[in-house]
């Protein structure tokens, strides 16, 4: 009997680990079999951010990343720089430019388009494509999301095109070429004149209508309402019109977008993935669910996953951090009615500065997937545009010496605790100017959702806040809805009444090879959400678009980091990357854009 | 036999009720036993693991003590969950017995309300408000009470219908009872035991509703916190095997809402006549 039992026994020892072994077969060789033969991708959108504008003229509000992505994939710029070949440059072979020369003198620049390129309907890409995108950005700069006073297109006195093939820009006077190129020229994106000037539906298009000022605001009002019409994104004719890699073939209201390889393209950045499934995800719990399950191949897990990536390399994904080129802060609406004259304190701001653990919060909530920024030049990678003063830190985490400050100018803690302001008046130890007697400091946090640190780094603010005795409420939206409630706005406006808003979970701004701030913090720019107004800043920006001295850049670097236009705070990775195993070509673009068209499966 | 040796025969029933109070206790003077800091945060005491430096049951991502944040927790979803069903019940109790005693057109009426409230998912109602507005402790109490008294309506509203055609109902109108004296000395005395019974079903669901809408990260805004709150946290660390931020919330949840349903069945058997022996 004990035999029969231990052969029993055995059998069934061996069985299972037949078993066992055949299902680690299944699953060992699973990535590479799920790789082979197959033509789509899925990548997950942010948490709680969904795409809302197609039309490659931004407004404020719609510049988030996976926008600009996705028009990039639909519509190529004339000049493409970016970091999807590793390091931040000119991809020539993304673009529709085949030269670009600056006179000797420094004030022009020749373009010449590629040959042979046409748009999906056939019609060539001409000279007037990248014209018609200059007629139409002059003439709305007010609404146009890009543009800051003195830059694109004020900078540009002539656009020229004297083929169909070629374009000179000249300027008004001599800037440094390679923000030239990094910054400016690739805001410009050739448009379909012979399909887009228009101002209705059923009108025949006039590309010469495009020249005066009236008609190019006609077509630009026309193309933003078309865009604000999220549900007719896959049908609408205008948007059937591309020259890029991909073609929209889905969206739905919810934020799923497909993407089908353009078989008209003709240019050298062609697709190799048949299909992209852009998914929407309400909270990174939920995209998570989705990648464990496999039906992400290309998503993001919390920071809390790089303690232990194996448990996803186990599920045939490769862990990546996606660090990007991106500054991370919180802008203070200085144009509050109530808050404003408090915000514009720069003692305030230092204090409020003070109370930010930014070393803390990047090791312990982040994980190390943020690292602390004390300045208008992301700093990491270290570059020589970063001031030592940034580097260094010019207001560490200092509660005491926070609480001093505002002690000094006559706050003081009231019978709920927290600080009012007890001697009003512009004098170097009262409150300052335009703060009345009895103005209490209490902060309205207005923060995008479906993040755990980003919901935990508000916590940890709010508990630090609260001590100084400066009270903090914490309110939080999805990023679109966070992004659309705080354009900039003067205090008579009734919807003036945001305070601080994050929108900056995966960074708040990212920038092109060249680290300059005067769309968002100089005066007038469409994305100084805050309305931050300084003249010696204004200057240093200047300064920092016309020289190649990086010692212009430092003092920009310095200025920025000292006088505080925003609350800084750690920047985060733009997210922690899982990919499939078998996908290739996902460089990870610093610029935070994400380029399909690169992807293939392996085998 | 007395109602209290009828609620003992329940077995069930009492250790329902032991498990509540142990709950209560520890809820209120837990912190008496074993005082936390649980407003400042502390992120160099982050993510400990149960038994270092004095926190029995670990620390979270924050640093609050996970003991002690179960108890003030506990106060809130309690607290909540208790003045929230007591809410739902003198609504719901009042709404029955007014549409019951008075009949006709007011009942008809009175009843498509509720209805109409039944057909909306009280979930859905709190998460569109919640992105309104970051809710309250007092709100929410308020809020939930108000969704929650619909079923309690319908429950009181049938006794009602039967209450009211007894000879002791129409003997105190025949001697010039007015009708609201008649509803409240009369009608929902006589409604008593499935007022109290619905009661502690009432008190099980809105804890269960606060823990659903805290879950769902739309709960009170910390420092703040609820079960369900803690255990929306904690599940960002399941994978990571952080068992202490999410098996303490999700026990405690579980035990409250089945000790007050073996408390409501307890009850139920205290008041209920039928089947009852001599």
């Amino acid at each position: 009997m004990r035999t029969t039992h231990a052969g029993r026994a055995a059998r069934l020892a061996v069985g299972a680990a037949a078993a066992v072994a055949l299902l680690a077969g299944c699953s060992a060789s699973s990535g590479a079999d799920e790789a082979a033969g197959r033509t789509d991708v899925n990548y997950a959108l942010p948490a709680n951010a969904t795409p809302n504008w197609i039309v490659p003229l931004g407004i404020a509000g719609k510049l988030a990343t996976h926008n600009s992505a996705i028009m990039r994939t639909l519509w190529e710029p004339l000049v493409a720089y970016d970091g999807s070949e590793g390091e931040v440059g000119r991809v020539a072979t993304a673009d529709l430019a085949s030269d670009i020369t600056f006179s000797d003198d420094g004030r022009s620049v020749t373009i010449t388009l590629d040959e042979g390129r046409t748009w999906s309907d056939g019609e060539p890409v001409t000279s007037a494509d990248v014209k018609f995108w200059f007629d139409l950005v002059r003439a709305n700069t007010d609404v146009w999301a890009s543009y800051s006073e003195g830059r694109m297109p004020d900078n540009v006195t002539d656009v020229a095109t004297p083929d169909d093939k070629t374009v000179e820009l000249t300027f008004d006077k001599v800037y440094n070429p390679e923000w030239l190129q990094a910054s400016q020229l690739n805001l410009i994106v050739p448009l379909p004149a012979h399909a887009w000037a228009k101002t209705a539906d059923d009108e025949e298009p006039d590309p010469a209508l495009a020249e005066t000022e009236k008609g190019a605001k006609a077509i630009f009002d026309y193309l933003v309402t078309q865009s604000e019409d999220l549900g007719t994104y896959e049908t609408n004719p205008l948007w059937q019109t591309i020259n890029g890699p991909y073609s929209l073939t889905g969206f739905s209201d919810a934020g799923q977008v497909e993407l089908t390889r353009n078989e008209k393209y003709d240019g050298d950045d062609a697709a190799s993935i048949d299909t992209v499934n852009l998914l929407p995800y309400t909270s990174t719990d939920a995209e998570v669910n989705a990648v464990r399950s496999g039906a992400v191949d290309y998503g993001y897990i919390p920071t809390t996953g790089l303690d232990a990536p194996e448990q996803y390399e186990q599920l045939g994904y490769a862990v990546e951090p996606w660090a990007g080129w991106s500054i991370t802060y919180m802008p203070y609406n200085f144009n509050h009615p109530e808050m404003g004259p408090v915000y514009r304190q720069l003692y305030v701001r230092q204090a409020l500065q003070q109370l930010v653990d930014q070393e803390q919060i990047s090791d312990v909530i982040w994980k190390g997937a943020a690292l602390p920024g004390y300045g208008p030049v992301p700093q990491n990678p270290e570059s020589d545009f970063l001031s030592d003063e940034q580097k260094e830190n010019p207001y560490p985490f200092d509660p005491e010496a926070a609480a001093a400050l505002l002690a000094d100018h006559g706050w003081t803690a009231g019978s709920d605790g927290v600080l009012e302001c007890t001697a009003p008046g512009d004098g170097d130890d009262e409150c300052g100017d335009g703060i009345e007697d009895g103005q209490q400091l209490a902060i309205t946090i207005l923060s995008q959702s479906g993040s755990a640190e980003t919901d935990n780094m508000f916590a940890e603010i709010k508990s630090t806040f609260d001590q100084a005795g400066v009270a903090v409420s914490i309110e939080s939206a999805p990023l679109n809805t966070v992004l659309s409630s705080i354009a900039p706005c003067t205090a008579d406006q009734p919807d003036c009444d945001w305070e601080l808003p994050f929108f900056g979970t995966a960074g708040s701004w990212y920038f092109g090879g060249y680290p300059s701030g005067e769309r968002v913090f100089g005066t007038g720019a469409a994305s100084n959400f805050g309305s931050y107004s300084d003249d010696e800043f204004d200057t240093l920006m200047l300064d920092s678009t016309e020289s190649t001295d990086p010692s212009v850049m430092q003092a920009y670097s310095k200025y920025g980091a000292e006088n505080l236009p925003v609350m800084w705070l750690p920047n985060p990775v733009y997210q922690v990357s899982v990919i499939k195993d078998g996908l290739e070509g996902t460089t990870q673009d610093p610029l935070a854009s994400f380029h399909p068209q690169r992807w293939s499966w392996a085998g | 036999m007395t109602g209290l040796r009828r609620f003992a025969t329940n077995r069930l029933a009492v250790v329902g009720a032991v498990a509540l109070a142990i709950l209560v206790l520890f809820a209120v003077l837990g912190p008496l036993v074993h005082p936390t800091e649980q407003v400042a945060t502390d992120l160099g005491a982050a993510n400990l693991p149960p038994g270092v430096d004095g926190h029995p049951l670990g620390t979270d991502a924050l640093g609050y003590d996970n003991l002690g944040r179960l108890m003030v927790a506990g106060r809130v979803s309690l607290l909540v969950g208790v003045l929230a069903g007591a809410l739902a019940t003198v609504v719901g109790t009042l709404w029955g017995a007014v549409a019951g005693y008075v009949g006709g057109v007011v009942d008809a009426v009175m009843m498509r309300v509720v209805d109409a409230g039944i057909a909306i998912p009280a979930i859905f109602l709190l998460l569109v408000l919640s992105t309104i507005v970051r809710p309250t402790v007092g709100m929410m109490i308020v809020v939930l009470g108000l969704v929650s008294w619909l079923v309690p309506a319908r429950l009181i509203r049938a006794e009602a219908l039967s209450v009211r055609t007894r000879d002791y109902v129409v003997a105190a109108r025949a001697m010039g009872a007015t009708h609201s004296r008649t509803v409240l000395s009369h009608v929902i005395p006589n409604t008593v035991g499935t007022v109290v019974v619905n009661a502690t079903f009432q008190v099980a669901d809105a804890i269960l509703l606060v823990a659903y809408i805290s879950f769902l990260g739309m709960g009170v805004q910390p420092p703040t916190t609820d079960w369900g709150a803690m255990l929306n946290d904690g599940i960002n660390y399941i994978y990571q095997g952080a068992w202490w931020l999410i098996l303490p919330p999700g026990l405690a949840i579980v035990i409250v809402v089945c000790a007050l349903n073996f408390v409501g069945d307890g009850l139920r058997d205290v008041v209920d006549v039928k089947g009852r022996t001599a």
